[in-house]
């Protein structure tokens, strides 16, 4: 899977809008949007809610999480403890690249913002590999990452999965049963 | 192009895959043996003589690619016998036991883990020690395939996760053809998501193909 593909699920999550046009409830596939009034909040998925701002139809209101304090909070929490801690949204990384892209004047202290969020992701991925190290080290062979969100999974998965399907050849060459001889005549 | 491509991958077990063009470029790698029986007319394909009714005799040593010697070997027929290539035999074991990280792989034999891997068909008495599979004999001293893997794969993974817009020709020099591979995934990953931060993924680029296809056509109206 491509980093593409999961922004493309990170927008469906829900964001708060205060449109500046009025239009009737409209029904869609996914679930019904609206009614849009100026001036009142209204919550839509965010892939809606860029293409209403690039047009200049709305304001858009930020996440409750994307706050410097609670930011900053979230970051020492993720330096003091061992395992990944909950983040905020589970789609954290490409909620704060999307909004920030397209609405950066909506929300205050941007570029706070997208050095803490960075902060965080750069910690959480050295803890990923260092995990992944004493993982492999200790020939394991599950694991639970509870709090990763999809793309720190997506950006090392394919990179793990392929070095443990190698170890798991590897340490099971010698067992019996495993080659099956089919050409004993 | 290469997400439309799906080329067969090592087996890397006792068994190798048999499409698997990394598989049969492994398996002409050369095994010293030795003619446990007379090999008649062969003298000829063993680079042992001239003449074409000339015979191996018995007890001379021979290099015979892998595939033969698989082809060759039976634990009841005593045709050929085969001996562990010297990088699998306690001396290199124990230099692999003290740093694996320090070994280049890819001079040692480009496919060490597949080939190594294959060596354990030929019921060698140091088996479990070159795949250390630990629930045959307690844990010798001597370093095995697993073993080595896993001392290196912290190198690897950092190397390949870091190395962001760097020239990686010098940490891939010394890679088997196995961790070269497994480099290029974790390339890759990096690559795409930091693509994806400054905003690539959304620009719709022409395929290299495209323009390759323009540039062949002209040399060819030049040819």
């Amino acid at each position: 899977m491509e980093p593409a593909e999961v922004e493309f699920l990170a927008e469906k999550e829900l964001v708060t809008i205060v449109p500046n046009f009025s239009l009737d409830r409209i029904h869609l596939i996914g679930g019904d949007l609206g009614p849009f009034n100026p001036g009142l909040p209204v919550e839509v998925p965010v892939w809606l809610a860029i293409n209403l701002k690039q047009r200049q139809k709305c304001r858009l209101i930020p996440p409750e999480w994307m706050d410097v304090g609670k930011l900053e909070e979230i970051r020492d929490q993720e330096r003091k403890e061992d395992t990944f801690t909950p983040m905020p949204s589970p789609y954290y990384m490409e909620l704060t690249k999307l909004l920030l892209n397209y609405a950066s004047d909506n929300i205050p202290r941007a570029d706070e913002i997208r050095t803490l969020v960075k902060d965080t992701w750069d910690t959480r991925m050295a803890k990923l590999r260092l995990s992944a190290d004493s993982f492999v080290r200790q020939q394991e062979s599950h694991a639970k990452l509870d709090n990763l969100t999809l793309m720190e999974i997506n950006t090392t998965g394919t990179f793990l999965t392929q070095a443990l399907d190698h170890m798991y050849k590897l340490r099971t060459n010698l067992q019996p049963g495993e080659s099956s001889h089919s050409q004993d005549f | 192009m290469a997400q439309a491509y799906f080329p067969v991958g090592p087996g890397l077990g006792m068994e190798e895959n048999f499409l698997s063009l990394d598989d049969i470029l492994m398996s002409q790698e050369k095994l010293p043996g030795r003619a446990e029986s007379a090999l008649p007319r062969l003298a000829v394909m063993l680079g042992q003589g001239a003449g074409s009714a000339e015979s191996v005799p018995e007890g001379s040593k021979l290099e015979i690619p892998l595939w033969l010697a698989k082809g060759l070997h039976d634990s009841k027929r005593r045709i050929i016998s085969v001996e562990l290539p010297k990088i699998y035999k306690e001396a290199w074991r124990t230099v692999f036991s003290a740093d694996a990280n320090v070994v280049d792989l890819h001079k040692m034999g480009p496919y060490y883990y597949g080939f190594g891997s294959q060596l354990l068909n030929f019921e060698n008495p140091e088996n479990p020690e070159i795949a250390q599979s630990g629930s045959v004999l307690p844990v010798s001293d001597s370093v095995c395939l697993l073993q080595t893997f896993i001392a290196r794969f912290r190198r690897i993974m950092d190397s390949s996760q870091n190395a962001y817009n760097e020239d990686t020709s010098a940490l891939v020099a010394r890679l088997d053809e196995l961790e070269r591979a497994l480099f290029q995934v974790g390339q890759k990953g990096l690559n795409d998501f930091q693509c994806w931060e400054k905003g690539q993924a959304s620009q719709i680029t022409a395929s290299s193909l495209v323009q390759n296809y323009g540039k062949r056509k002209l040399t060819e109206v030049d040819g």
